[in-house]
């Protein structure tokens, strides 16, 4: 891979917590291995957040743990061995859950960046 | 889930993380791989990525794991990598495992005997270390026995919640020459409910065999003797024994673990107080009335606190009761108070002459701990020292303190607990010994719990945590801060000589205790040999002592005269004999024998004055038989019979005390107990009665055919040797009763050693702590000399370079070491004058600053601190400058 410098300052560092909530997302299209979550995010968000591998795989054993997503070894479509990772409806209620929250977060700092403008409404 | 099968769990958490993350990496590869990457470098790119796999594997399986187990496994991986790291240098971890060894195996030996003294004095019986002792006390402070109807009063009246009443001593098991002679005990009925103690077999007895006197003619036998006499005979239980001679039904055997309620004595049989008269049992020569006689003070009362009570309080009641007592039947010209005593201070059993003794030995050997932990200190220092560089590395990986805090910890740990094993094997070597080389000289039967039991493993466990906390932790805590930056220069000037100093201020200390420990002992080196060489006013080198009892075999006063006159006879003509005689004790009996109320015609007694003698009861030829000089007078002859006028000999203080010289005492008249009034025809000089240490007391010799007794002990001097001179002894009593048992047949000098074994003992326990301590401290010192001459490598390259010869440098370090070594001489020396004055109850003949003592001690100590710093002085002189001046 070849270096690139600036890149690394273009990221942005992942608030606590949003990556949880990024993995269930990504797994709401169909399960994934945790190689493919990594690059999902990374390509949906143009690059710009990079999951670390360090990160990655201790929340999914976390969200395994709190019996949000499913674990099961199968193969990929190149003929590789992996673990793959299945929303449970239990994840599901979970997603919904943290992405209102996050709406009335991102609100809430949008009206303290921008005071003058008016309240807007949250959406799903 | 038990421990080992989360242990197991947590191994396949980490297998399935470990192969999501190479499945991880190998799709991460194969993708730079599809850019154009070869495979190597693929891969490197792919594991760059990923980071940090075994962080990420750690995190991970901590999703899963609970804390408890996280931290569980992480010090078993610590001590599975001190293990690994100290097996590395097993020198050091030798040397350190042989002086824990050392330093605990002693103190569990010392902690063992303290334990069975004042601990848990009373195997199988719960709780006995807290039991207390009624007994009662005169006015001069002697403390005697508590009579059965102040026994009464006390279990009726007594501010305890429970009393029960033992009186302890030899009796004769068996009739005939099959007799023999043990510990026994006259108890009351609830004696066995109140040591709750259960039989094994049968009963024990109870309250109900106190009601009469003669009434319940039972016994209770100990497993040992069950099991020795009887073949642990399961149909024991309504067979017929004699004590004393008199038939007894056994009506149990007493649990296993119990073996009487006098320390040391292994008593045997267990009889209802109420058939003391049947034994013969008396209280000095009044029979009959025993158990009505408020005179006769012949129990023991055991006694329980109250729940939340102490012994004050109890004390302060118990004088009341006491006062009420004196009140309601005052006793004529005795004048006692019943008084409480912890039950360490029983006046029975063993502790009575050793605690004391190994009360020091325990003092000394924590002593000894220190200087182990401070010598072990200083190695774990530098140790530390030469380790800085893995500290820094780790520290600079990331570890935290904390963790690195642990690790130095445990690997101090996994020292101390093999120490601590070996020292506790040590022990349980060690006291089988001493108590066989004890009870080979023990006069009765005796036993003493050796057992390493579970107080014993915690003694252990607590003195190896404190030795771990003392030698590991503040090391530990040294070595954690390590200063990264000196660590990378190599340089060791500021830090490495405060350490040097802090060193050098332990090596001192171990100087000073050991110099403390050396002269305790020698202290008590020279008591003994002080003791040894004493005039003890007797000779007992080739005179043997054979002891019989007529009672047992049926005879009466008429018929016990005849005996030991043609017994008398026998001996004197036999051939080798030069003087034979009889007597009722040895000298040096180590614990009073009998004492009696002594009258002297024409004193008046103060009221705070103490007229209990002992006193003996001896024939014609004693005093000449035992070598004792006669002062005044002469001795008794054989005309001091029942015909001739009643007659007494006393010793030369009691002469002087009364009648100012011993001249002035002939012709004049004393009584010893209710008898008659005796004229003084001798007065002899005076004898160690029990204690070599005592000081000079009264005491009374009476004839014995004018006050027989049953049993009785031939002393026998002469040419023919001890052996053959026993052998003759044996041979004329059985050929006067062939069914006569000899109940004991020791040389003189054999029972009188006893006197001194508990000083030997002192002795030999002290001088082994001393030795340890002084050959630690010089460890220390021989390993300070040399590291510190191993740090200057470079100094005496530079020293050498510039023109300073190899004397030069030896003096330099000697001078180092040998100066440690006068500070902590000096420092010992302040400490021991502190110290010692507390050994003066153990000294015999020496004053506790004895000007010897110190002097060799501290020439000792001079010396081998000079020798221990002389060798590494001495190779660092040797190097060779070049090689010195390139090190580093």
């Amino acid at each position: 891979m070849a270096r690139q410098p600036s890149e690394s300052e273009a990221r942005i560092e992942l608030l606590q917590g949003t990556l949880d909530m990024l993995i269930l997302r990504t797994l709401q299209w169909g399960p994934q291995h945790g190689y493919a979550i990594a690059q999902t995010i990374r390509a949906q968000s143009t690059d710009v957040l990079r999951v670390e591998a360090g990160s990655l795989y201790p929340a999914l054993q976390r969200l395994a743990k709190r019996g949000w997503v499913t674990a099961k070894w199968d193969q990929t479509e190149a003929n590789q061995r992996a673990k793959f990772y299945r929303l449970t409806p239990e994840g599901k209620k979970q997603l919904v859950r943290e992405q209102s929250k996050w709406g009335e977060l991102v609100a809430a700092i949008g009206r303290i960046l921008n005071p003058e403008a008016p309240p807007s409404g949250v959406k799903e | 889930m038990t421990f080992f099968q989360w242990l197991k769990r947590r191994r396949e958490i980490d297998q399935d993380i470990a192969e999501e993350i190479r499945s991880h990496l190998a799709m991460a590869a194969r993708d730079h791989a599809a850019d154009g990457a070869d495979p190597e470098t693929a891969r490197r790119a792919a594991v760059k990525e990923f980071g940090n796999v075994a962080l990420a594997l750690e995190d991970s399986r901590r999703a899963w794991t609970s804390r408890w187990v996280e931290a569980t496994a992480d010090v078993l991986k610590d001590i599975r990598y001190a293990v690994h790291v100290l097996a590395k240098s097993p020198g050091f971890s030798l040397v350190v495992i042989g002086v824990l060894a050392l330093g605990i195996g002693m103190n569990a030996v010392v902690f063992t005997l303290l334990k069975d003294l004042a601990l848990k004095p009373l195997p199988g019986v719960e709780g006995s270390g807290r039991l207390a002792v009624v007994m009662s006390k005169t006015k001069g402070g002697r403390i005697a026995g508590v009579s059965y109807p102040d026994y009464v009063a006390l279990r009726d009246q007594g501010p305890f919640a429970g009393v029960a009443g033992s009186s302890p001593g030899l009796l004769n098991l068996g009739l005939k020459r099959q007799g023999e002679r043990l510990w026994g005990e006259l108890v009351t009925g609830n004696y066995f409910q109140f040591m709750g103690v259960h039989a094994q077999l049968g009963r024990t007895l109870l309250p109900s065999d106190e009601t009469a006197p003669g009434k319940d003619p039972v016994a209770v036998l100990s497993n040992g003797l069950w099991r020795r006499a009887f073949g642990a005979d399961p149909n024991i239980i309504g067979k017929t024994i004699h004590v004393n001679a008199y038939p007894l039904t056994v009506v149990g055997v007493a649990d296993k673990s119990f073996h009487g309620s006098v320390v040391s004595w292994d008593v045997e049989v267990f009889v209802p107080i109420m058939m003391a008269p049947q034994l013969g049992v008396a209280f000095q020569n009044r029979p009959g009335k025993l158990l009505h006689d408020r005179k006769a003070g012949f129990l023991a009362a055991y006694s329980r606190l109250r729940p939340g009570g102490t012994l004050e309080r109890a004390s302060a009641q118990t004088a009341v009761l006491s006062k009420q007592l004196a009140a309601d039947q005052p006793l004529e010209d005795v004048d006692r108070t019943l008084t409480v005593l912890p039950i360490s201070r029983a006046p029975w059993g063993a502790q009575t002459y050793m605690l004391p003794a190994i009360t020091m030995c325990g003092a000394m050997g924590i002593l000894l701990l220190l200087i182990v932990c401070a010598n072990l200190f200083g190695l774990v220092l530098v140790r530390g020292i030469s380790r800085r560089g893995e500290i820094a590395a780790r520290l600079a990986l990331g570890a935290s303190r904390i963790r690195i805090l642990r690790l130095l910890l445990i690997e101090n740990a996994v020292l101390v607990a093999p120490g601590a094993a070996a020292g506790l094997v040590l022990a349980s070597f060690a006291l089988p010994w001493m108590n066989t080389t004890a009870s080979a000289k023990a006069l009765g039967r005796f036993f003493f719990d050796i057992s390493v039991d579970r107080m014993v493993v915690g003694f252990v466990a607590l003195a190896a945590c404190l030795s771990l906390l003392f030698f590991g932790l503040l090391p530990a805590l040294r070595s954690s801060k390590v200063d990264l930056a000196s660590v990378m220069k190599d340089s060791l000037s500021a830090r490495g000589a405060a350490k040097g100093r802090f060193r050098s201020a332990l090596v001192v200390a171990q100087v000073g205790i050991s110099l403390l420990l050396l002269v305790s002992s020698g202290l008590v080196w020279r008591s003994l040999d002080a003791a040894q060489r004493l005039d003890r006013g007797f000779d007992d080198r080739g005179v043997i002592s054979v002891t019989v009892d007529l009672k047992p075999n049926g005879y009466d006063e008429a018929r016990g005269r005849v005996f030991y006159q043609q017994l008398l006879d026998q001996v004197r003509g036999a051939q080798g004999v030069e003087s034979a005689s009889l007597a009722a004790t040895y000298p040096m009996t180590m614990v009073d024998s009998e004492a009696q109320r002594v009258e002297i015609e024409g004193y008046r007694v103060r009221r705070d004055e103490d007229q209990m003698f002992l006193y003996n009861v001896v024939t014609s030829d004693y005093f000449r038989t035992l070598r004792i000089g006669i002062e005044a007078g002469r001795e008794f002859t054989p005309h001091d019979d029942a015909s001739g006028s009643q007659v007494a000999v006393v010793n030369e203080t009691l002469a002087r005390r009364f009648w100012g010289t011993p001249r002035g005492a002939i012709g004049k008249r004393l009584r010893a107990g209710s008898g008659e009034w005796r004229t003084v025809v001798g007065v002899v000089r005076d004898v160690k009665y029990a204690r070599i240490n005592e000081a000079p007391r009264p005491y009374v010799y009476l004839p014995f055919f004018q006050a027989p007794r049953s049993s009785m002990i031939v002393h026998a001097r002469g040419s023919a040797g001890a052996v053959a001179l026993l052998e003759q002894a044996r041979r004329e009593v059985h050929r006067l009763d062939p069914d006569l048992p000899i109940l004991d047949a020791r040389t003189l000098h054999e029972q009188t050693s006893l006197a001194l074994s508990i000083l030997t003992m002192t002795a030999r326990i002290l001088a082994t702590l001393g030795f340890m301590a002084m050959a630690l401290a010089s460890m220390g010192i021989y390993g300070l000399v040399s590291y510190s001459a191993k740090q200057s490598t470079h100094e005496i390259g530079i020293r050498m370079a510039l023109g300073a010869t190899r004397s030069d440098v030896v003096r330099r370090f000697l001078a180092r070491g040998v100066w440690l070594g006068v500070i902590g001489a000096a420092l010992g020396m302040g400490a021991s004058y502190a110290v010692t004055r507390f050994l003066a109850a153990q000294l015999y003949g020496v004053s506790a600053t004895d000007p010897a003592s110190f002097a060799t001690a501290m020439a000792f100590v001079l010396g081998s601190t000079a020798a221990a710093a002389v060798a590494p002085a001495w190779r660092a002189a040797r190097t060779d400058p070049m090689t010195a001046l390139r090190y580093q």
